[in-house]
């Protein structure tokens, strides 16, 4: 996702390692992924559903 | 000891010969302090970069270099940044890449080396309308 638009950054996050990065965000399971500080995607997803919740507006039902 | 087995090269070798641009992959660690899954982290990426003369590993300190850090948005370490002929991939991995994320640095050197974006065309489309600063963070575990 990150390469296809110079807007997007993505992070791979070792949860164990910056504990302090998954107190923060509430990982309690994974994968576990945050997007702009608001939106939580719990699990894997199918990449349509992924990218769907990926660009859902802020506030928006987290998945 | 080497991580990968000849096996584990022989199949890396083969999926990576696709590659043909230059791929750097910047490798932030802490001398001083640090964890020691910096040293491993530095083990993995040298013995990936050994598979394929494109892919080069450019060592970065994480104390000193802050120049390159503030250039990369680089706040924690160990850190691995994958640059496609020098351009900013924006995929950064922040841990010592082994078990799954072993996996993910392979597809994204790969990407970073063929520029193949193996994405659905509709996921591209509304990729291609993100206008603003988009950061995702994806927290896995190495088991």
């Amino acid at each position: 996702m990150a390469y296809a638009n110079p807007n997007i950054t993505a992070d791979a996050v070792d949860a164990q390692e910056f504990m302090d990065l998954s107190r923060r965000y509430r990982v309690t399971g994974v994968p576990k992924t945050i997007v702009n500080e608001t939106i939580e995607i719990m699990g894997g997803l199918p990449e349509p559903e992924f990218v769907e919740a990926a660009l859902q507006p802020p506030g928006a039902p987290g998945r | 000891m080497a991580l990968l087995t000849d096996q584990d090269r022989q199949t890396i070798t083969a999926h990576l010969a696709p590659i043909s641009k230059r791929v750097d992959v910047l490798l932030f660690t802490q001398t001083i302090g640090g964890s020691e899954s910096g040293l491993i982290a530095k083990q993995v990426v040298d013995e990936v970069a050994s598979l394929n003369d494109k892919i080069t590993v450019v060592d970065k300190s994480f104390v000193l270099d802050t120049e390159d850090r503030a250039k990369y948005g680089v706040d924690k370490a160990p850190a691995l940044v994958v640059l496609a002929d020098g351009a900013d991939t924006r995929i950064r991995f922040y841990g010592a890449n082994t078990g799954y994320e072993f996996v993910s640095l392979i597809e994204a050197v790969l990407l970073a080396g063929t520029g193949n974006l193996e994405l659905e065309p509709e996921s591209i489309a509304a990729l291609a309308a993100v206008d603003k600063p988009m950061h995702i963070q994806v927290f896995s575990t190495p088991t």
